[in-house]
């Protein structure tokens, strides 16, 4: 299992390192920062000063070099825009996107399995009918239409949330719920077809003509074999919101990760950009290998 | 049962709810659509940080009324008088005090200027000195002058835009900012909230508001939802289908001006019947009402009418496709290649309906005969087409753009969009050049006078850009208070013009 997970480190750190590279010269492609940072009427000299101040007016190959001496002491750069140093930034922000991801995918996972297992169990019922509705909501609603309607009715009409903003657990129902729909329509009907595929299994049969009752058939028997495929959906997903989710935080008015780096990228701010595609890297890296440890636990096949 | 649960459980939620969005008597909320990156004095021109910082937390030596027709108003400088040579004695306001204590002084008016000049912080002020070299004598404690080479007729009214900080504050952009204003900025949670408390020894007099918190939110649905919740008080910004009670949402000319620049170095706009043609191809009062907010005004000049000289005798290119069609044929006759490609280029997200406006600009364009196109672009991009060097094209670009000026002078916007060394400038003209340096140079009548004759010389003689609209902006602000949207409100929204009914 250590070999496994220092495999998995040496790979994603060498597609880090690519990805940090490939950001750091295609940002620089887009475009002066002096150019946005300073009003349109700026002078010459003003844009120069500003590119001076922040070593900008260097060869570009000198910047990495320089951005490359920094990083390996772990100095990330200052934010051009906020005059602050990039990571905490960065990880201000991460600190509001993680636990929303971390709870949505919680909500997600137990939900899905759970009804996803009953819809399969009972095909055509009432929950098989329910799942196929949010799913479809899930699939073919867009998230601001669904943030902004779910304004309407449940903080203007009804007044029972606050419309935005993060001050107390109220504020975080409607952004969990937004986020909650399209991964929960995409897992709940994976978990329901592989479901059906291993409820279809020999050994299923072999169970209940030996008496074992439904509810042992479907948590115990089939969901472990049924849970591979949704292992993999559920990683992408994640994957997903711990980029960030830009819709919901723009709507919401949630300082995550996904506006900031929509706007880093925008601005030119590429200490920032820098900054949070390595937090998000790392993030991820650490799920995929969760997920690795998973697929071993329940397949131990895959241990071998 | 269950749905006994269920009701229960929504009361709760509601009446736990309930607290946090109650506001108490003189606390306010006011939502913004950006967050600010920054909160320090000396880049409180750019407007999202003005209307936080700018005569609440830092105030400036002079301030210009935009409410009544006062002009140029004392605020820190009590009054000032021209020495001649170039020279402006300002008499500071005595006891003042800034929020950390320490006395306001002639020592803090240098340094503030140190900080705007100095090569260790961007200050977003400093371009309005751009050509200017300043020199400070501190003649006493509260008297100091400014010598202005060469010499700065207005530089009263550019000390409106230079919000003063103590000498103690550093080289470097502060999140702590210190003025002398009525509020103190007590809290800043990056992305969540800032939070202004009024002062106790505030030098003027002290204003309704106890305080008040600033919050972000960039959709404007979601701000206009927060002021009807009672979750906010103020939002500034919000769209015009938004604004739909009357009692609550107010429109306000924004001093925002939209017009597409032409580039008269390019065929086929070098010649005037083309440009001509331009400004009557376009049905400019189609869009009222339409396309834009009713209450937009037709532009005649780049600034909006409250500035300085605006020129009242002038009236806006008449709607005459045939008149356009007969002036591209007359320029054809004389070998124009009216046929050259004429590409739009536009700013996504640059006013609300940007697309349809550019969109409906365009048809309008092709219709009367030009080789019309329409490219919308991101801010970035834009400002390569907007700013000098122009980058090569086969024919020409109208650049649609947008210009604020709510300065009160056009020398904040004449020399940079006309001069012929201007950055967005669209022609090179010695006349049009000549008279921006007069009337930067002249003051008083004559200077209104200079400012009216180069309106009218570029709008009726040059035919320099297609002018289209003074806009309107749309605010929504809770029926417990007394306040209504200016033209300053897209820069600074000052707390003290706050009042509760």
């Amino acid at each position: 299992m250590i070999g496994l997970i220092g495999q998995r480190a040496i790979a994603s750190l060498a597609s880090l390192v690519v990805l940090m590279v490939m950001v750091f010269f295609l940002s620089r492609l887009t475009g002066d920062p002096a150019a946005l940072f300073l009003p349109i009427d700026a002078t010459e000299e003003m844009k120069q000063q500003f590119r001076t101040l922040h070593g900008l007016d260097r060869p570009v190959l000198e910047q990495f070099v320089m951005y490359v001496w920094d990083v390996l002491r772990l100095d990330f750069g200052e934010s051009l825009r906020r005059a602050r140093p990039a990571i905490d930034v960065v990880l201000e922000a991460y600190a509001w996107t993680l636990p929303l991801a971390l709870i949505t995918m919680a909500l997600v996972v137990v939900a899905a399995i759970v009804l996803g297992a009953i819809a399969a169990f009972n095909v055509g019922g009432i929950i098989d009918r329910g799942i196929s509705v949010v799913s479809l909501i899930g699939a073919s609603a867009p998230d601001f239409w669904i943030a902004i309607v779910a304004i309407v009715l449940f903080a203007i009409n009804l007044g029972w949330l606050p419309t935005s903003g993060v001050g107390t657990p109220w504020h975080w129902i409607m952004p969990v719920a937004v986020l909650f729909i399209r991964p929960f329509g995409l897992i709940v009907q994976v978990v329901r077809g592989s479901m059906l595929s291993a409820l279809a299994a020999p050994y299923v049969k072999t169970a209940r003509a030996k008496g074992v009752k439904n509810r042992p058939i479907i948590f115990v028997h089939t969901l472990r074999n049924a849970m591979l495929p949704v292992i993999t959906v559920i990683g992408d997903q994640a994957a997903a919101l711990l980029n960030g989710a830009v819709i919901v935080e723009t709507i919401f008015g949630f300082p995550g990760i996904g506006k900031l780096m929509i706007d880093s990228i925008l601005q030119r701010d590429f200490n920032v950009v820098m900054a949070a595609i390595l937090v998000t890297a790392v993030a991820i890296f650490i799920m995929n290998i969760l997920i690795d440890i998973a697929y071993s636990i329940l397949d131990p096949r895959i241990r071998q | 049962m269950t749905l006994r649960y269920l009701i229960a459980g929504a009361l709760f939620a509601s009446a736990a709810v309930t607290p946090v969005l109650a506001q108490d008597n003189t606390d306010i909320t006011v939502v913004l659509s950006e967050e600010l990156d920054l909160v320090d004095p000396c880049m409180a021109t750019r407007s999202n940080i003005g209307r936080v910082i700018m005569q609440n937390v830092s105030e400036t030596l002079t301030e210009l009324d935009v409410r009544g027709d006062e002009g140029l108003m004392p605020r820190l400088a009590e009054s000032w008088e021209d020495l001649g040579d170039g020279v402006w004695r300002f008499h500071l306001r005595p006891n003042v005090t800034f929020s950390d204590g320490s006395a306001f002084d002639a020592a803090d008016v240098q340094h503030t200027f140190d900080r705007v000049f100095s090569e260790d912080v961007t200050c977003e002020s400093a371009r309005y000195f751009a050509d200017t070299e300043l020199s400070f004598e501190v003649v006493d404690d509260l008297t100091i002058d400014i010598t202005s080479e060469p010499a700065q007729p207005i530089l009263p009214l550019l000390m409106t835009l230079v919000t003063i900080v103590p000498s103690e504050t550093p080289m470097e952009f502060v999140r702590e900012p210190i003025g002398t204003g009525p509020y103190v900025l007590s809290e800043w949670q990056a992305g969540q909230h800032i939070q202004l408390d009024r002062r106790d020894d505030y030098w003027g007099e002290q204003p309704e508001v106890s305080s008040a918190r600033y919050v972000f939110r960039s959709e404007a649905a979601v701000r206009a939802a927060m002021v009807e919740t009672g979750e906010a008080d103020i939002a500034p910004q919000i769209t015009e289908l938004e604004a739909t009670n009357p009692a609550t949402d107010f429109s306000y000319p924004n001093s925002e001006t939209v017009y597409l620049r032409i580039d008269s170095a390019d065929a086929p706009t070098d010649d005037i019947r083309v440009r001509q043609a331009l400004n009557h191809a376009i049905d400019r009062e189609a869009f009222i009402g339409t396309l834009l907010s009713e209450g937009t005004e037709l532009a005649v000049t780049i600034v909006p009418p409250t500035t300085l000289g605006w020129n009242g005798g002038l009236e806006p290119p008449a709607y005459d496709p045939d008149l356009a069609r007969q002036l591209l044929e007359k320029a054809a006759a004389d070998g124009v290649d009216v046929n050259l490609p004429i590409e739009i280029i536009a700013r996504t997200g640059n006013f609300p309906n940007v697309t349809e406006v550019a969109e409906a600009l365009t048809q309008m364009l092709s219709e009367v005969g030009f080789n019309a196109s329409l490219r919308m672009v991101e801010v970035a991009e834009h400002e390569q087409y907007y700013s000098k060097p122009y980058p090569e094209s086969e024919g020409t670009r109208l650049i649609l753009a947008q210009h604020d000026n709510s300065r009160g002078d056009p020398v904040f916007s004449m020399f940079f969009k006309y001069h012929s060394e201007g950055t967005q400038s669209g022609i090179s003209d010695p006349h049009v050049d000549d008279l921006i340096e007069r009337a930067t140079a002249a003051t008083g009548d004559e200077r209104a006078a200079l400012w009216s004759e180069l309106f009218a010389y570029i709008h009726e003689e040059v035919v320099a850009d297609v002018l289209l609209f003074h806009m309107v902006g749309h605010s929504r602000v809770s029926e417990r208070l007394d306040f209504r949207p200016t033209i300053a409100t897209n820069s600074q929204l000052q707390l003290s013009e706050i009042g509760f009914k």
